[in-house]
Protein backbone atom coordinates (compact mmCIF):
# COMPACT_ATOMS: atom_id res chain seq x y z
CA UNK A 1 0.00 0.00 0.00
CA UNK A 2 1.13 2.98 -1.34
CA UNK A 3 0.99 5.72 1.74
CA UNK A 4 1.04 9.21 1.30
CA UNK A 5 4.20 11.16 2.09
CA UNK A 6 4.30 12.93 5.27
CA UNK A 7 5.50 16.16 5.85
CA UNK A 8 9.64 16.01 6.12
CA UNK A 9 10.94 18.22 8.91
CA UNK A 10 14.33 19.18 8.36
CA UNK A 11 15.01 18.55 12.26
CA UNK A 12 18.75 19.56 11.89
CA UNK A 13 19.62 20.35 15.47
CA UNK A 14 18.11 17.10 17.04
CA UNK A 15 19.61 14.95 14.07
CA UNK A 16 23.29 16.14 14.30
CA UNK A 17 23.17 15.87 17.80
CA UNK A 18 21.29 12.28 16.64
CA UNK A 19 24.03 11.14 14.43
CA UNK A 20 26.93 12.26 16.32
CA UNK A 21 25.76 9.70 19.19
CA UNK A 22 24.39 7.04 17.65
CA UNK A 23 25.64 3.87 17.57
CA UNK A 24 25.82 1.72 14.28
CA UNK A 25 25.77 -1.35 16.23
CA UNK A 26 22.42 -3.13 16.87
CA UNK A 27 20.47 -5.93 17.55
CA UNK A 28 19.33 -5.73 13.93
CA UNK A 29 20.28 -3.46 11.52
CA UNK A 30 19.43 -0.24 11.37
CA UNK A 31 20.79 0.41 7.84
CA UNK A 32 17.08 -0.07 6.27
CA UNK A 33 16.74 3.80 7.96
CA UNK A 34 17.01 6.82 6.24
CA UNK A 35 19.34 8.46 8.95
CA UNK A 36 20.05 11.94 6.63
CA UNK A 37 19.29 14.59 8.67
CA UNK A 38 16.72 16.15 6.44
CA UNK A 39 15.14 13.20 5.84
CA UNK A 40 13.35 13.37 9.49
CA UNK A 41 9.64 12.86 9.36
CA UNK A 42 7.56 14.78 11.54
CA UNK A 43 4.01 13.28 12.30
CA UNK A 44 0.75 13.96 13.78
CA UNK A 45 -1.27 10.43 14.38
CA UNK A 46 -2.95 8.52 17.07
CA UNK A 47 -1.89 5.08 18.53
CA UNK A 48 -3.46 2.26 17.69
CA UNK A 49 -1.46 -0.17 19.26
CA UNK A 50 1.77 -0.65 21.45
CA UNK A 51 3.62 -3.77 20.78
CA UNK A 52 5.47 -3.90 24.71
CA UNK A 53 7.57 -6.65 24.21
CA UNK A 54 11.26 -8.16 23.50
CA UNK A 55 13.24 -8.07 21.80
CA UNK A 56 11.85 -4.45 20.40
CA UNK A 57 8.82 -2.16 21.03
CA UNK A 58 6.40 -0.78 18.99
CA UNK A 59 3.60 1.57 18.52
CA UNK A 60 1.62 1.62 16.11
CA UNK A 61 -0.66 5.15 15.16
CA UNK A 62 -2.91 5.96 13.11
CA UNK A 63 -2.30 9.23 9.97
CA UNK A 64 -5.00 10.46 8.61
CA UNK A 65 -4.78 12.53 5.34
CA UNK A 66 -6.55 15.52 4.09
CA UNK A 67 -9.06 12.90 1.89
CA UNK A 68 -9.80 11.29 5.13
CA UNK A 69 -8.57 8.33 4.55
CA UNK A 70 -5.80 6.26 7.31
CA UNK A 71 -2.91 5.19 7.32
CA UNK A 72 -1.09 2.69 9.75
CA UNK A 73 2.40 3.62 10.66
CA UNK A 74 4.67 1.27 12.63
CA UNK A 75 7.06 2.61 15.42
CA UNK A 76 10.07 0.90 16.23
CA UNK A 77 12.16 1.59 19.46
CA UNK A 78 14.71 -0.25 21.58
CA UNK A 79 14.19 -3.46 23.99
CA UNK A 80 11.68 -3.11 26.56
CA UNK A 81 14.67 -2.68 29.00
CA UNK A 82 16.49 -0.01 27.28
CA UNK A 83 12.89 2.07 26.46
CA UNK A 84 12.73 1.52 30.84
CA UNK A 85 15.79 3.62 31.06
CA UNK A 86 14.38 6.15 28.79
CA UNK A 87 11.64 6.61 31.26
CA UNK A 88 9.03 5.29 29.04
CA UNK A 89 6.78 1.86 29.96
CA UNK A 90 4.41 -0.44 28.84
CA UNK A 91 1.50 2.09 29.90
CA UNK A 92 3.06 5.38 28.84
CA UNK A 93 0.78 4.81 25.36
CA UNK A 94 -2.56 3.27 24.71
CA UNK A 95 -4.74 3.34 22.07
CA UNK A 96 -6.19 6.47 21.28
CA UNK A 97 -3.64 8.83 22.04
CA UNK A 98 -2.94 11.72 19.72
CA UNK A 99 1.20 12.03 19.78
CA UNK A 100 3.59 13.71 17.27
CA UNK A 101 6.26 11.34 16.26
CA UNK A 102 9.27 12.16 15.01
CA UNK A 103 11.55 9.28 13.20
CA UNK A 104 14.04 8.12 10.47
CA UNK A 105 11.78 6.57 8.24
CA UNK A 106 12.59 3.07 6.19
CA UNK A 107 14.89 3.68 3.37
CA UNK A 108 11.97 0.84 1.29
CA UNK A 109 9.52 3.85 1.23
CA UNK A 110 7.13 1.59 3.49
CA UNK A 111 4.80 3.03 6.77
CA UNK A 112 7.95 2.15 8.93
CA UNK A 113 10.04 4.01 11.20
CA UNK A 114 12.87 4.30 13.97
CA UNK A 115 11.67 6.68 16.27
CA UNK A 116 13.43 9.79 18.02
CA UNK A 117 11.35 11.34 19.28
CA UNK A 118 7.71 11.66 20.93
CA UNK A 119 5.24 14.88 21.98
CA UNK A 120 2.20 14.76 23.91
CA UNK A 121 -0.78 17.40 22.51
CA UNK A 122 0.28 20.32 24.62
CA UNK A 123 4.07 19.96 24.32
CA UNK A 124 4.98 17.52 27.04
CA UNK A 125 8.17 15.35 26.26
CA UNK A 126 7.63 11.62 26.88
CA UNK A 127 10.34 10.29 25.14
CA UNK A 128 13.49 12.31 23.02
CA UNK A 129 16.05 9.61 22.00
CA UNK A 130 17.69 12.55 20.03
CA UNK A 131 20.29 13.43 22.33
CA UNK A 132 20.95 10.27 24.27
CA UNK A 133 23.98 7.92 23.20
CA UNK A 134 23.69 4.17 21.90
CA UNK A 135 19.93 5.60 20.55
CA UNK A 136 21.23 2.83 17.91
CA UNK A 137 22.46 0.05 20.09
CA UNK A 138 20.06 -2.05 20.67
CA UNK B 1 24.52 11.05 -1.60
CA UNK B 2 24.02 7.58 -1.33
CA UNK B 3 27.86 6.65 -1.30
CA UNK B 4 28.33 9.11 1.13
CA UNK B 5 25.56 7.50 3.61
CA UNK B 6 27.55 4.13 2.97
CA UNK B 7 30.75 5.98 3.97
CA UNK B 8 29.14 7.66 7.03
CA UNK B 9 27.68 4.20 7.99
CA UNK B 10 30.96 2.28 7.22
CA UNK B 11 32.81 5.26 9.23
CA UNK B 12 30.42 5.09 12.25
CA UNK B 13 30.46 1.68 12.44
CA UNK B 14 33.54 1.60 12.40
CA UNK B 15 34.46 3.74 15.54
CA UNK B 16 31.72 2.27 17.24
CA UNK B 17 32.24 -0.61 19.46
CA UNK B 18 31.65 -2.19 23.12
CA UNK B 19 34.08 0.66 24.57
CA UNK B 20 32.05 3.87 22.69
CA UNK B 21 29.12 2.35 23.21
CA UNK B 22 29.11 1.26 26.96
CA UNK B 23 27.69 3.50 29.45
CA UNK B 24 30.39 4.45 31.53
CA UNK B 25 29.74 3.29 35.48
CA UNK B 26 32.11 2.45 38.57
CA UNK B 27 35.07 2.67 38.46
CA UNK B 28 36.73 5.25 35.65
CA UNK B 29 33.13 6.65 35.21
CA UNK B 30 32.81 9.48 33.11
CA UNK B 31 30.52 12.40 33.29
CA UNK B 32 27.46 11.87 31.88
CA UNK B 33 24.96 14.04 30.49
CA UNK B 34 21.19 13.79 32.27
CA UNK B 35 18.92 11.85 31.60
CA UNK B 36 16.42 13.65 29.43
CA UNK B 37 13.87 11.76 31.41
CA UNK B 38 14.06 9.80 34.14
CA UNK B 39 14.22 6.06 34.31
CA UNK B 40 10.98 3.80 34.96
CA UNK B 41 11.70 2.18 38.35
CA UNK B 42 11.58 -1.49 38.95
CA UNK B 43 8.64 -2.92 40.63
CA UNK B 44 8.67 -2.85 44.36
CA UNK B 45 11.08 -5.70 45.84
CA UNK B 46 12.29 -6.08 42.56
CA UNK B 47 15.98 -4.46 41.04
CA UNK B 48 16.22 -2.89 37.49
CA UNK B 49 18.23 -4.87 35.28
CA UNK B 50 22.12 -3.10 33.73
CA UNK B 51 20.46 -1.78 30.99
CA UNK B 52 17.16 -0.18 32.61
CA UNK B 53 19.53 2.22 34.20
CA UNK B 54 20.20 5.21 33.09
CA UNK B 55 23.92 6.90 34.12
CA UNK B 56 22.38 8.59 36.94
CA UNK B 57 20.60 5.21 38.31
CA UNK B 58 24.23 3.91 37.66
CA UNK B 59 25.89 6.52 39.55
CA UNK B 60 23.54 6.44 42.29
CA UNK B 61 23.57 2.64 42.79
CA UNK B 62 27.95 2.94 43.17
CA UNK B 63 27.04 5.51 46.42
CA UNK B 64 24.18 3.34 47.27
CA UNK B 65 26.10 -0.13 47.66
CA UNK B 66 29.47 1.70 48.32
CA UNK B 67 31.04 0.36 45.66
CA UNK B 68 34.28 2.75 45.59
CA UNK B 69 36.74 0.99 48.24
CA UNK B 70 34.22 -1.78 48.94
CA UNK B 71 36.39 -4.60 50.82
CA UNK B 72 36.20 -7.59 47.95
CA UNK B 73 37.40 -11.43 48.11
CA UNK B 74 39.86 -11.43 44.31
CA UNK B 75 38.81 -15.46 44.58
CA UNK B 76 34.92 -14.25 44.46
CA UNK B 77 33.58 -13.00 40.90
CA UNK B 78 30.33 -13.26 41.56
CA UNK B 79 27.78 -10.65 40.61
CA UNK B 80 26.17 -8.88 37.48
CA UNK B 81 29.23 -7.50 35.44
CA UNK B 82 28.13 -4.79 32.75
CA UNK B 83 29.77 -1.71 30.96
CA UNK B 84 33.67 -0.81 31.11
CA UNK B 85 35.90 -0.85 28.39
CA UNK B 86 35.73 -3.77 26.37
CA UNK B 87 35.96 -6.47 25.30
CA UNK B 88 34.31 -5.83 22.32
CA UNK B 89 36.75 -3.42 20.83
CA UNK B 90 39.20 -5.20 21.33
CA UNK B 91 38.07 -8.21 18.74
CA UNK B 92 40.45 -6.28 15.89
CA UNK B 93 43.76 -6.54 14.30
CA UNK B 94 44.00 -10.11 14.17
CA UNK B 95 47.56 -11.79 13.48
CA UNK B 96 47.99 -12.75 9.81
CA UNK B 97 45.51 -15.88 8.08
CA UNK B 98 46.67 -18.77 7.35
CA UNK B 99 45.68 -19.79 3.72
CA UNK B 100 42.50 -21.20 4.66
CA UNK B 101 41.88 -18.31 6.85
CA UNK B 102 41.77 -15.95 4.42
CA UNK B 103 39.57 -18.05 2.45
CA UNK B 104 37.41 -17.92 4.95
CA UNK B 105 37.33 -14.64 5.92
CA UNK B 106 36.76 -13.45 2.86
CA UNK B 107 33.53 -16.26 2.43
CA UNK B 108 32.10 -14.28 5.50
CA UNK B 109 32.00 -10.93 2.93
CA UNK B 110 28.06 -10.82 1.61
CA UNK B 111 26.63 -8.94 -1.28
CA UNK B 112 26.30 -5.73 -1.59
CA UNK B 113 23.16 -3.90 -2.79
CA UNK B 114 22.56 -1.58 -6.21
CA UNK B 115 23.89 1.24 -3.99
CA UNK B 116 27.13 -0.20 -3.22
CA UNK B 117 26.06 -0.97 0.72
CA UNK B 118 26.65 -3.74 2.33
CA UNK B 119 23.81 -5.96 3.26
CA UNK B 120 25.80 -7.94 5.75
CA UNK B 121 24.32 -11.40 4.12
CA UNK B 122 26.34 -13.74 5.27
CA UNK B 123 26.23 -12.33 9.14
CA UNK B 124 23.94 -15.75 9.82
CA UNK B 125 23.43 -14.07 13.62
CA UNK B 126 21.51 -10.66 12.02
CA UNK B 127 23.82 -8.92 14.45
CA UNK B 128 26.50 -7.56 11.73
CA UNK B 129 25.06 -4.09 11.20
CA UNK B 130 23.19 -4.91 8.14
CA UNK B 131 21.64 -8.06 7.93
CA UNK B 132 18.11 -9.12 7.93
CA UNK B 133 17.63 -10.70 11.17
CA UNK B 134 17.55 -14.63 11.65
CA UNK B 135 18.15 -15.26 15.11
CA UNK B 136 21.13 -17.73 14.79
CA UNK B 137 23.27 -17.82 18.07
CA UNK B 138 26.31 -15.93 18.31
CA UNK B 139 28.05 -18.17 20.07
CA UNK B 140 31.29 -17.68 22.22
CA UNK B 141 32.91 -15.34 22.67
CA UNK B 142 31.28 -13.14 20.31
CA UNK B 143 28.08 -12.71 22.39
CA UNK B 144 30.90 -11.06 24.60
CA UNK B 145 30.89 -8.21 21.76
CA UNK B 146 27.32 -6.93 22.75
CA UNK B 147 27.64 -7.59 26.63
CA UNK B 148 23.66 -5.98 27.66
CA UNK B 149 24.68 -7.56 30.95
CA UNK B 150 26.00 -11.23 32.15
CA UNK B 151 25.61 -12.62 35.93
CA UNK B 152 28.56 -15.09 37.23
CA UNK B 153 27.45 -17.57 39.57
CA UNK B 154 30.38 -19.80 41.76
CA UNK B 155 28.96 -22.91 42.72
CA UNK B 156 31.78 -25.40 44.21
CA UNK B 157 32.05 -27.43 40.79
CA UNK B 158 31.20 -24.75 37.95
CA UNK B 159 30.78 -21.44 37.22
CA UNK B 160 27.77 -19.91 35.84
CA UNK B 161 27.72 -17.06 33.48
CA UNK B 162 24.44 -15.85 32.14
CA UNK B 163 23.86 -13.67 29.66
CA UNK B 164 21.01 -11.36 29.35
CA UNK B 165 21.90 -10.69 25.60
CA UNK B 166 19.76 -13.24 23.74
CA UNK B 167 19.62 -15.13 27.34
CA UNK B 168 21.71 -17.58 27.33
CA UNK B 169 23.92 -19.14 29.50
CA UNK B 170 27.30 -21.17 29.69
CA UNK B 171 28.99 -23.68 32.22
CA UNK B 172 32.24 -23.44 32.87
CA UNK B 173 33.71 -26.52 35.19
CA UNK B 174 35.75 -26.31 37.96
CA UNK B 175 35.51 -30.18 39.23
CA UNK B 176 39.07 -30.58 37.75
CA UNK B 177 37.83 -32.15 34.60
CA UNK B 178 39.93 -31.96 31.49
CA UNK B 179 38.89 -30.64 27.88
CA UNK B 180 37.80 -33.90 25.64
CA UNK B 181 40.25 -34.13 22.99
CA UNK B 182 37.60 -35.18 20.27
CA UNK B 183 34.56 -33.60 21.81
CA UNK B 184 31.66 -35.38 20.80
CA UNK B 185 29.73 -31.96 19.62
CA UNK B 186 30.58 -28.84 18.55
CA UNK B 187 28.52 -26.39 20.47
CA UNK B 188 28.40 -22.93 19.63
CA UNK B 189 29.12 -21.76 23.61
CA UNK B 190 31.95 -24.47 23.28
CA UNK B 191 32.96 -26.90 25.80
CA UNK B 192 34.77 -24.87 28.62
CA UNK B 193 36.45 -25.94 31.88
CA UNK B 194 37.81 -23.34 34.43
CA UNK B 195 40.71 -23.35 37.39
CA UNK B 196 42.46 -20.79 39.80
CA UNK B 197 45.99 -19.65 38.87
CA UNK B 198 46.59 -17.77 42.08
CA UNK B 199 43.70 -14.49 42.17
CA UNK B 200 43.18 -14.91 38.29
CA UNK B 201 40.21 -17.73 37.17
CA UNK B 202 41.64 -19.15 33.75
CA UNK B 203 39.38 -20.45 31.62
CA UNK B 204 39.93 -22.86 28.69
CA UNK B 205 37.46 -24.05 26.32
CA UNK B 206 37.44 -26.12 22.62
CA UNK B 207 34.98 -28.26 20.87
CA UNK B 208 33.31 -24.90 19.07
CA UNK B 209 30.89 -25.19 16.06
CA UNK B 210 32.59 -22.92 13.31
CA UNK B 211 29.17 -21.68 11.96
CA UNK B 212 29.99 -18.64 14.31
CA UNK B 213 32.20 -15.53 14.57
CA UNK B 214 34.38 -14.32 16.98
CA UNK B 215 33.12 -10.98 15.84
CA UNK B 216 31.65 -9.38 13.17
CA UNK B 217 34.10 -6.65 11.09
CA UNK B 218 33.84 -3.76 9.34
CA UNK B 219 32.36 -2.44 6.80
CA UNK B 220 31.28 -6.45 6.40
CA UNK B 221 32.30 -9.70 7.33
CA UNK B 222 33.64 -11.96 10.54
CA UNK B 223 36.48 -13.34 12.07
CA UNK B 224 36.50 -16.97 11.41
CA UNK B 225 36.96 -19.59 13.34
CA UNK B 226 37.38 -23.03 13.20
CA UNK B 227 36.27 -26.40 14.68
CA UNK B 228 39.71 -26.54 16.50
CA UNK B 229 39.62 -22.93 17.75
CA UNK B 230 40.79 -23.00 21.57
CA UNK B 231 40.03 -20.09 24.08
CA UNK B 232 41.95 -18.90 26.80
CA UNK B 233 40.69 -16.57 29.13
CA UNK B 234 41.71 -14.52 32.13
CA UNK B 235 39.18 -13.31 34.61
CA UNK B 236 40.71 -11.39 37.53
CA UNK B 237 38.58 -8.99 39.86
CA UNK B 238 41.10 -6.14 40.80
CA UNK B 239 38.56 -4.29 43.10
CA UNK B 240 35.45 -4.88 44.59
CA UNK B 241 33.81 -3.08 41.06
CA UNK B 242 36.29 -3.99 38.35
CA UNK B 243 36.84 -7.39 36.70
CA UNK B 244 39.45 -7.94 33.75
CA UNK B 245 38.96 -9.53 31.05
CA UNK B 246 41.86 -10.61 28.70
CA UNK B 247 40.86 -13.33 25.66
CA UNK B 248 43.27 -15.24 23.85
CA UNK B 249 42.21 -17.05 20.63
CA UNK B 250 44.17 -20.16 19.75
CA UNK B 251 43.25 -21.68 16.23
CA UNK B 252 46.10 -22.32 13.95
CA UNK B 253 43.91 -23.52 11.24
CA UNK B 254 42.77 -20.16 11.01
CA UNK B 255 45.32 -17.62 12.24
CA UNK B 256 49.46 -18.15 12.17
CA UNK B 257 50.32 -17.72 15.69
CA UNK B 258 47.65 -16.76 18.70
CA UNK B 259 45.65 -13.70 19.14
CA UNK B 260 46.16 -12.08 22.34
CA UNK B 261 43.46 -9.55 22.58
CA UNK B 262 44.47 -6.49 25.45
CA UNK B 263 43.00 -6.53 28.42
CA UNK B 264 39.55 -4.80 29.18
CA UNK B 265 37.50 -3.86 32.10
CA UNK B 266 33.86 -4.65 33.05
CA UNK B 267 32.14 -2.73 35.56
CA UNK B 268 29.83 -4.23 38.33
CA UNK B 269 26.14 -3.73 38.13
CA UNK B 270 25.64 -3.56 41.79
CA UNK B 271 22.00 -4.02 42.28
CA UNK B 272 21.04 -4.88 39.36
CA UNK B 273 19.42 -8.15 38.00
CA UNK B 274 19.46 -10.33 34.83
CA UNK B 275 16.10 -9.57 32.63
CA UNK B 276 15.08 -11.32 29.74
CA UNK B 277 16.02 -10.33 26.12
CA UNK B 278 15.63 -13.14 23.22
CA UNK B 279 15.54 -12.89 19.45
CA UNK B 280 12.41 -13.67 18.39
CA UNK B 281 12.44 -14.80 14.73
CA UNK B 282 8.77 -13.97 13.77
CA UNK B 283 8.73 -10.93 15.53
CA UNK B 284 11.99 -10.08 12.71
CA UNK B 285 9.73 -11.14 9.51
CA UNK B 286 7.73 -7.86 9.15
CA UNK B 287 10.92 -6.10 9.66
CA UNK B 288 12.75 -8.19 7.25
CA UNK B 289 9.67 -7.60 4.44
CA UNK B 290 9.36 -4.11 5.48
CA UNK B 291 12.48 -2.81 5.96
CA UNK B 292 15.28 -4.74 5.31
CA UNK B 293 14.76 -6.40 2.15
CA UNK B 294 13.50 -4.06 0.10
CA UNK B 295 16.78 -2.04 0.80
CA UNK B 296 18.81 -5.14 0.05
CA UNK B 297 16.88 -5.88 -3.44
CA UNK B 298 16.31 -2.15 -4.89
CA UNK B 299 12.81 -3.13 -4.04
CA UNK B 300 10.68 0.15 -2.98
CA UNK B 301 7.06 -0.31 -2.18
Amino acid sequence: MRTPRPSTVAFAGVAVAFLLGAAASAHHSRAGYDNTPDKLVTQNGVVSNVLWRNPHVFVIWDVKDSNGSVAKWTGEFSSPTTMISEGMSRDTFKPGDPITVTFMPAKAGTPYGLVIKIVRPGGKVVVDLSQRRNLLEQ
Amino acid sequence: MRYRMSVFLVALAAVVSFPATAPAQGQGQTAAKPAVVPSVPAPPGWSACPRCQNDQDRREANVRHKVEGHAFSPRDLSGIWYGGNGPAGLFKNPPPFTPLGKDQFEATIGEKNAAGEYLHTKDTSGEGGGAQVNCDPRGWPRLATANYGFELIMLPDRVLQFFEQTHTWRTIWTDGRKLPDNPPELRWMGWNVGRWEGNTFVVESNGYDDRSWISDTQPDGGWPHSDEMRVVERWRRVNYGTLEFQLTVIDPKIYTKPWVMPAARINLAPGTEIWEYFCVPSDFIKFNNEVYLPVATGEKK
